[in-house]
């Protein structure tokens, strides 16, 4: 069949529409603060509302959303969310380059948190907001999120869920898909009320509890302050986020399946143990690591910031207590390690997932003992059940071009003269959309010294690791784009 | 008691012969004429010719007067259908065997229960767990539980140059020390001997003891013998049984090693299995056994549907130093064969689920029986009843019928191995050791 371009432009420009409603939102923030930004917002909606409507209104839809077609819309909105999103900090002047606005719209959407910000504070309340909103909708997918309100997205959906929802295989808890998403979203909204709730409790203002519950549920960690977490001080504070960062990290349909009472669920997923353990062992190894290096003056120190800072990094948040730049390399390396590895599939975070290691660790397992037994038939199983062989082949083949990117796009920045360390995190940092890396690109440091190409790559590891490299890749691919046509517009004949 | 039976396979031609020298009124239902017209001449039975799930020929069997309904057909359906009839009829029991698990499961609507069937048998299940109940023990050939498990009958095979030799069982006792334990019956040259005090004990003897559990392994070292839970065990053949099995000893930690040709059947082993390793080959294949290690293994299970593979495949584990064979094979004449061949135990899943019903059918004063494979003597299990004339009598006061040993006796959960100073009381459950054509007069004495 042929690609549908005309479907394509029509839900690319009804995303378009959508977003430009969410960019109405900061608005109130702008006129209660009275930061005077409301006009931008005004302005990039309008341009959002334009350019939407006009690309909806002029194409003509098909009747149907193949595979085909959903790739190319979830990764071209992606791409134009972020472009839209770039315009308020633009516009204000706030950033001047549109290449910096536009990384730091796309570090939010994906929920990278890397920034080109040295002083965060200086963007003003109404941006700040808008910078943790972009994370928020990206978290659990704008695009997941659209299908549960919008019925234009009705057809054809479970093409565009696929596209945007991360992990190896997607649980589908209705047998509506516009129903799944809003379970999925549902679930979100409530963690995400529940943690300003207490974040206020534990003394933040509502402005500063409604963005960090923001960038906490969508492992995000774009923090309105410069010094992240560690602004406050305040160790309540920290354990609470570092709760809600351990629940982000987790398949958000095993809460649901919590929330409705199946307590057996999250009992018997070997991922979400395997999640766990994976925590708690770092985070001991750190603390150990801390303590004997005597990076802090007591233990209680040393296990405070070591869990905040491995589960912040596992899941990818990269909210910040403590400057792990200055930590002895061992921490530093296991951290860098960390970044690889994510939460649950299902959850908000990035990197290559939990379920796809421990499946990969299983397949590994498996091949040594064939290697004793060269007879014996084996399966790999997850919660019992057997994992289809083109499972893994699929994990296999995520985990090859995984490895390629990770190192085509390591190349390129550090061509640049960008050094080794600052070069390599930096993409590790952005493909597994963690957000501070280590150097030049530190907790403490920002994005915007690099050159503007590494930059561009940079950007684009981000939507990469964000859409789990084939929605994004497969645009890249000459044959996707062999039999391609002009849309039918709405003026045509026939 | 009048009994009706469809289906004349092996199984209920066992029963048939069983219950009939027992002297019950057996009627048998079959589709076919040969299998009947065999079953008539072997047996002192009524046979009738036609489908067991006819109303018509049941009623032609009279089986509203009938006190126990078996349904032992190939066809499970026909088995429930037969089974629910009779209930309609009025018969008392009922007894019906099923293949297929999936009737089985608690979660159905259709479980026993609605269906009124007393007794599923499930011939797979009941040969899985007659070879993990004689798979606990690496040198026993025959393990039965009895008074639910407290007391064990264990057979034993006596090698040449076992210190026991040559010794009569009354110096026997002497040697016995703290434990208690009687040797109820011996195997010589395929005749059961029931023996007495003076009777010897020779090189390539069965014999039969009847002990507490938790004395065996005293007992066991006395007899200069080592049972040992096998630790890798070997399953030839994948099907229902070998898939139980290896489940079952898995769970306890043993190293599994499956063995099925089938290739798709091995995708579905692998998947449901965890730790065992399920290999992919013919089970005749000399070198690849031997390069898994089969001669290394305590003890090597050959369930696959060929009796051939299953014997085949056991004298080449045994031949290569396997510890011990268990051997599924389906014509039950060969057991005594085997045995001169080298295999430890030699199991017919139909004599196993026909000695499981027959298990059930006696149940009430006889609690539970098992025949001796590969001879002709007979455990039963009877309760003495308060109004029974010897109660509250020693036992050298009774005089019990010879080629009987009385080999144990439950009171109040308490086990008593038995001397001639035991005193009898109501309510006491005897384990009795007799020769089959002595049956009658037992139960004679304990109803007199």
């Amino acid at each position: 069949m042929r690609l549908g371009t005309g479907t394509i432009g029509a839900l690319l420009g009804w995303l378009l529409i959508f977003l430009s409603v969410a960019l109405l939102i900061p608005i109130a923030f702008s006129i209660y603060y009275d930061d005077g930004n409301w006009r931008f917002f005004v302005i990039s909606s309008a341009i959002g509302f334009v350019l939407g409507g006009g690309l909806s209104w002029s194409c003509v839809s098909e009747p149907e959303i193949g595979h085909r077609e959903g790739f190319a819309i979830v990764g071209f909105s992606w791409l134009a969310a972020a472009a839209l999103g770039a315009l308020p900090y633009y516009l204000s002047g706030a950033i001047p380059s549109y290449l910096n606005a536009y990384f730091e719209s796309m570090s939010g959407f994906t929920t990278t948190g890397a920034t080109i910000l040295e002083r965060v504070e200086a963007l003003g309340p109404s941006l700040l907001f808008w910078r943790a909103f972009t994370q928020w909708l990206g978290g659990m997918g704008f695009i997941v999120l659209s299908l549960a309100i919008l019925p234009i997205l009705g057809i054809g959906g479970m093409q565009l869920f696929r596209a945007e929802m991360p992990g190896p295989t997607k649980d589908r808890l209705a047998p509506r898909i516009q129903d799944t998403a809003r379970i999925l979203w549902s679930v979100y909204v409530l963690f995400t009320a529940v943690e300003t709730g207490l974040l206020m409790l534990a003394g933040m203002s509502f402005f500063d509890a409604i963005c960090h519950a923001f960038c906490t549920l969508a492992t995000g960690g774009f923090s309105p302050r410069t010094d992240s977490i560690a602004a406050f001080q305040n160790p309540w504070i920290d354990l609470i986020i570092i709760v809600f960062i351990i629940l982000a990290g987790i398949n958000f349909s095993l809460h649901y399946r919590l929330l409705t009472g199946n307590w057996k669920a999250f009992g018997r997923s070997e991922e979400l143990r395997f999640y766990l353990g994976i925590g708690i062992v770092t985070t001991i190894f750190v603390m150990l690591a801390n303590i004997h290096f005597a990076t802090y003056d007591s233990w209680l120190d040393s296990l405070r910031y070591s869990t905040f800072q491995v589960w912040t990094i596992l899941t990818g948040t990269g909210f910040h207590t403590a400057d792990f730049d200055q930590w002895a390399p061992a921490c530093k390396i296991t951290l860098v390690t960390l970044m690889f590895l994510g939460g649950m599939a299902g959850s908000t975070t990035g990197g290559i997932k939990q379920a796809r290691i421990l499946m990969f660790w299983k397949f590994t397992r498996i091949q040594i003992r064939k290697l004793i037994h060269p007879r014996a038939v084996v399966s790999i199983k997850l919660d019992n059940r057997k994992v289809p062989a083109e499972v893994i082949q699929s994990i296999l083949g995520y985990l090859s071009l995984y490895a390629v990117v990770f190192v085509f796009a390591t190349l390129i920045v550090t061509g640049q003269g960008v050094d080794i360390v600052t070069g390599t995190v930096s993409v590790i940092a952005t493909l597994n959309n963690i957000g501070p890396g280590l150097a030049g690109v530190g907790p403490c440091q920002n994005y915007a010294g690099l050159p503007d190409l590494s930059k561009a790559v940079l950007i684009m590891c981000m939507v990469v690791g964000r859409l789990e490299l084939y929605t994004i890749i497969i645009l890249f691919v000459p044959s996707y784009w062999k039999d391609v046509r002009c849309p039918r517009w709405r003026w045509s004949k026939t | 008691m009048r009994v009706v039976v469809i289906g004349a396979g092996e199984v209920g031609r066992h029963i048939c012969q069983q219950l009939s020298v027992e002297n019950h009124e057996v009627i048998l239902i079959d589709r076919d004429a040969d299998r009947l017209k065999r079953a008539k001449r072997d047996l002192n039975i009524l046979a009738i010719e036609g489908n067991g799930a006819s109303a018509q020929i049941l009623e032609q069997a009279n089986i509203t007067k009938a006190d126990l309904f078996i349904a032992v057909t190939d066809i499970d359906e026909v088995n429930l259908i037969a089974c629910i009839m009779a209930k309609e009829y009025g018969v008392l029991r009922r007894v019906a065997r099923v293949r297929n698990v999936e009737y089985f499961s608690g979660a159905s609507p259709l479980n026993e229960h609605r269906l009124g069937i007393d007794l599923l048998i499930n011939p797979d299940q009941v040969m899985a767990q007659e070879i993990l109940r004689i798979s606990e023990m690496s040198e026993a050939f025959e393990v039965v539980d009895f008074a639910h498990g407290e007391v064990v009958l264990v057979g034993y095979q006596i090698k040449e140059g076992n210190p026991v030799c040559g010794i009569t069982l009354a110096d026997q006792k002497d040697l016995r020390g703290l434990y208690d334990f009687v040797i109820v019956a011996i195997v010589r040259d395929e005749e059961t001997i029931i023996p007495g005090g003076s009777d010897l004990i020779r090189a390539e003897d069965r014999i039969y003891l009847v002990v507490r559990r938790r004395d065996m392994a005293a007992v066991e070292e006395l007899f200069n013998l080592w049972s040992m839970a096998p630790k890798k065990v070997f399953i030839i053949g994948g099907g229902q049984v070998g898939f139980r099995v290896a489940k079952a000893l898995e769970q306890r930690k043993v190293d599994v090693a499956l063995v099925e040709t089938d290739s798709i059947r091995c995708e579905h082993l692998a998947e449901h299995l965890s730790s065992a390793v399920v290999l992919n080959f013919d089970g005749l294949d000399a070198h690849d056994l031997l390069s898994e290690g089969i001669d290394t293994a305590d003890l090597v299970v050959a369930v696959t549907d060929g009796d051939t593979t299953n014997i085949l495949s056991s004298l080449l584990a045994k031949y290569h130093g396997a510890k011990k064979c268990i051997t599924r094979i389906s014509r039950p004449d060969f057991i005594p064969l085997l045995g001169k061949l080298g295999i430890d135990v030699a199991l017919s899943p139909r004599l196993v689920a026909a000695n499981m019903i027959l298990r059930f059918v006696r149940r009430g004063a006889i609690l539970s029986v098992a025949t001796l494979l590969g001879s002709d003597a007979e455990v039963v299990e009877l309760v003495v009843s308060e109004r029974w004339a010897h109660v509250d009598k020693p036992l050298r006061s009774i005089g019990f019928p010879a080629d009987t040993n009385l080999g144990a006796v439950v009171r109040q959960g308490k086990v008593i191995i038995p001397s001639g100073d035991t005193v009898l009381k109501a309510g006491d459950r005897l384990i009795i050791f007799s020769m089959k054509k002595a049956i009658p007069t037992v139960e004679q004495l304990l109803t007199s």
